[in-house]
């Protein structure tokens, strides 16, 4: 079954036009996505650019080794998706298997070690809306800063968790014979949607855990 | 056609991009603790940006795609930096006239 043969459909000439036609659409989807990541984003840029010191000190209320370790855990994640993409252009069904199966396992290392993070807010009285309890000149622009928290890393988070569930699936097909070196394109496009998730967050990481650490 | 092998990225540049990435992170955390003043920022996202070169231009087949594709991935950015760069314009510039009355 690893040699399953590529599927054409009929509009297509070959099969290297039907990929590139189903890379360019899922491009045309990660820029949606790119754009509803950036609506939070530039909310951000304007309430930092009229808080800043607010939005300094609210950034060292999080937890930037959590932080830290969650950023090389998706890091090493997308490594591990594009060499599980490569075993299966490579016809190496068992490595890539089990690098898919482990993409999935960093992403949920990733949901764990946030749900600690949020858990640790919790108890700190920093959730707007639920139980928030801070006090100070700067009480406000961090409760600003909070609410665009949770708003940008849940959203992350729950683009996260879709993409462990379609690594899980991806897994499991890719040892019942589903994928090979000429069927491979599902493979490819759900690879692209994870990378994009890490480059989400890689802008997350400097924006909500680095903000005035040296002072 | 059908029978073309797929093009293949190296073992080697797949773990030298995993390496470099988990250097950068090193170096935007350490740098994040050195009293640079706004050069924090503009370090920060410089690292950002140079990762996300890295992610797309070797994990995503980036070098490969053909134009078209390039040209849609990079469009995604573009319309982000406008929306970011017209937002900020309007709120930096933007007197504070008070009610007349």
């Amino acid at each position: 079954m690893s040699a399953a043969p590529a599927l054409l459909e009929e509009q297509f000439d070959d099969p290297v036009q039907q990929r590139e036609a189903a890379t360019l659409g899922m491009w045309v989807f990660l820029a949606t996505e790119i754009l509803f990541f950036g609506v939070l984003f530039a909310s951000y840029t304007v309430c930092r650019v009229l808080y800043p010191q607010g939005f300094a000190a609210a950034s060292r209320r999080t937890d930037m080794l959590l932080g830290t370790l969650e950023t090389a855990v998706l890091l090493t994640s997308s490594a591990l998706v594009a060499l599980a993409l490569r075993a299966i252009k490579l016809d190496e069904r068992r490595s890539a298997v089990l690098l898919l199966a482990g993409t999935a396992a960093l992403g949920a290392s990733f949901l764990i070690m946030h749900g600690f993070e949020y858990y640790s807010e919790y108890t700190e009285h920093l959730v707007p809306g639920v139980d928030f309890l801070q006090h100070g000149p700067q009480a406000h622009a961090v409760e600003l800063f909070f609410c665009l928290y949770y708003f940008i890393t849940g959203f992350h988070s729950l683009h996260v968790l879709i993409g462990v569930a379609i690594m899980t699936v991806l897994s499991a097909r890719t040892a019942g014979g589903s994928f090979g070196p000429q069927r491979y394109t599902t493979c490819e496009l759900a690879a692209l949607y994870w990378h994009l998730v890490d480059i989400v967050w890689i802008f997350v990481y400097p924006l909500i855990y680095l903000v005035g650490r040296a002072a | 056609m059908s029978a073309r092998a797929p093009h293949v990225v190296p073992l080697r540049r797949l773990l030298w991009v995993l390496a470099a990435l988990l250097a950068l992170l090193a170096a935007s955390a350490g740098s994040a603790l050195l009293r640079l003043g706004p050069w924090n920022t503009v370090l920060n996202l410089g690292i950002s940006v140079t990762k996300t070169l890295l992610v797309m231009a070797v994990f995503m087949h980036e070098t490969e795609a053909r134009a078209l594709t390039r040209l849609v991935s990079a469009l995604g950015f573009i319309w982000l930096g406008m929306l970011v760069a017209l937002t900020l314009l309007d709120e930096l510039t933007r007197a504070a006239t008070p009610a007349p009355w």
